[in-house]
């Protein structure tokens, strides 16, 4: 996973309907780059199995140490 | 009764209230005056309902005459985080595009507190939509800390935070999806729950990330605390993901003694850049939990960063489809800061957002696994004591969201992996400024933590200090 620029990011807030100018995307690829970054040795590694509700599963498995 | 009830501990008010020996009016009143002191250094208070609080207090006072007692906190006056629906109150949610906004339905967290017996203050300050670390608000101005009015209080319940640390309410709630209970705990000097995701319902409280959000309480004690979580927790039909396993008697737990407690202590991350002062507390901290008889482990953790940055993707996503409408309609009322960070939610893809939400299981059975054998947690809540207001005044500079990153740095993962963490007083800044340390515990294992926290008041009197008026 790579961060968006700042074109795709202008491109992503026009498809939620809530169209952004370029300095603000500019804004927002430079606000939320470090995320993508941060998770990126996870994304695309996942199992196919593996579904939110996990968690939930998970949670309750782990209340005894 | 000598001296100010106002500073007593939520459960010593209680019970004196209970054993008449004093009243909730005069509990209620002496709360009213300190406000109408801090108030106006502070900003802690978004309402003060002196006249409604006082005929309430009258109420329970009457009601206690007859022999009648609503519940264990019967009398007891009490503000909260404005962002608790209280069916027929304004509840801002520290916004102006919800300053006139009236709900018509109560919050259960805040209704089961009802039902025990509280009485109405008003409410609390906090940052606009709950979207914010240091308590900013440019709609209401900045929420001051009560040990240096210069400072932060953190956010975003930095009302809740300021208000219990001058004393102003006995306790409060606060909302945690990224740290905003434990920070605004840590700054201001008090004790703070950020609970497991799922043991309190959220119903009526107002949203800001599904999967994140959690309830919790400030107060001056951890017993003050865990009488709070117990009286909310369980099972609530108007919020089916609340859990509906039985909740525990965290009250019992925190008569225990730390001895055949396991406490992990970080090789990483929670101890790396830290402030000096914070990196000596966590010293002292650590060898007070060994004195009291805590067994003190290193713990390798996974990679924190990575749960961070699946964190911020999660709650960016979730908080810009919560705001989307007023997004489009009405941007123009939101402060700079928060209209920032919801913008930045509209450019998380669906897939790297479920990504995310997928590896959740993952990485908590990974932390799980880690701490195998261990009871809790110790690490600060952020590397640093309270900054100035000013300096934190970052308004949607291009350093804002890297300012934020690093003051919630220590929080963030906990509420990735929606476990329940206790923010407890554990020292000072030589300038005057507290410091708190976080117990972060295994999931719905508040109990613990309980009594961990607890041991560790009855050995120290950090919690017990109060600041003086400016």
């Amino acid at each position: 996973m790579s961060r968006p620029d700042a074109k795709q990011v202008k491109v992503m807030t026009e498809v939620a309907g809530v169209p952004q100018d370029t300095e603000v995307a500019e804004r927002i690829a430079r606000s939320i780059g470090p995320a993508f970054d941060g998770f990126a040795p996870v994304a695309g590694t996942l199992p196919m199995d593996l579904e939110p509700a996990t968690f939930l599963l998970v949670q309750n498995a782990g209340v005894s140490k | 009764m000598s001296g100010e009830p106002a500073l007593m501990s939520m459960i010593d008010v209680a019970n004196a209230i209970r054993d008449r020996k004093i009243s909730s009016r005069e509990a209620t009143q002496s709360c009213l005056d300190r406000i109408a002191k801090w108030q106006p250094h502070l900003n802690a208070y978004m309402a003060i309902e002196t006249e409604e609080a006082l005929a309430a207090a009258d109420a329970a006072d009457a009601a206690l005459a007859k022999g009648k007692i609503a519940g264990p906190l019967h009398g007891v006056p009490m503000a909260h985080k404005d962002m608790y629906y209280d069916a027929g109150k304004v509840t801002t949610c520290g916004s102006k595009i919800r300053r006139d906004f009236v709900p018509t339905t109560t919050s259960t967290a805040l209704q089961r507190l009802k039902d025990a017996g509280t009485v109405r203050l008003g409410s609390l300050q906090m940052v606009e939509f709950a979207y914010g670390p240091t308590g900013h608000n440019p709609h209401y101005g900045a929420v001051r800390n009560p040990w240096n009015v210069d400072h932060i209080t953190g956010g975003s319940s930095s009302g809740s935070g300021s208000a219990v640390g001058a004393r102003l309410t006995f306790a409060a709630l606060g909302s945690d999806t990224g740290g905003s209970i434990r920070m605004p705990a840590h700054f201001c000097g008090v004790t703070g729950f950020k609970t497991t995701v799922g043991l309190i319902s959220r119903a009526g409280a107002m949203p800001l990330s599904q999967s994140l959000d959690t309830v919790g309480p400030l107060a001056q004690t951890v017993e003050d605390c865990a009488l709070l979580v117990g009286l909310m927790a369980g099972a609530d039909s108007a919020d089916p993901t609340t859990s509906t396993r039985a909740v525990p008697d965290y009250m019992s737990a925190a008569t225990g003694s730390m001895k055949g407690m396991k406490i992990g202590v970080p090789t990483a991350f929670y101890v790396e850049d830290l402030d000096p002062e914070v990196a000596r507390v966590l010293d002292e901290t650590i060898a007070t939990l060994g004195k009291e008889g805590a067994e003190i482990v290193k713990v390798e953790l996974p990679d924190q960063r990575q749960l961070s940055a699946a964190c911020q993707l999660v709650l960016a996503a979730e908080a810009a489809a919560f705001h989307k409408r007023w997004l489009i309609e009405r941007p123009q009322d939101y402060g700079a800061q928060v209209l920032m960070r919801l913008q930045n939610g509209l450019a998380i893809p669906a897939v790297s957002y479920l990504e995310a939400m997928r590896w959740r299981g993952a990485a908590l059975a990974a932390h799980l696994a880690a701490v195998t054998g261990v009871d809790a947690v110790i690490a600060p809540v952020a590397p640093m004591p309270a900054v100035t207001i000013a300096e934190s005044d970052i308004g949607n500079s291009h350093d804002a969201e890297a300012v934020i990153q690093r003051i919630t740095r220590f929080t963030r993962p906990i509420n990735y992996l929606g476990l329940p963490s206790l923010s407890i007083p554990a020292g000072f800044t030589a300038k005057g400024l507290p410091v708190g340390m976080q117990l972060i515990g295994r999931p719905f294992d508040e109990a613990g933590l309980t009594r961990i926290g607890a041991a560790f008041q009855r050995a120290t009197d950090y919690h017990q200090q109060v600041p003086k008026l400016p």
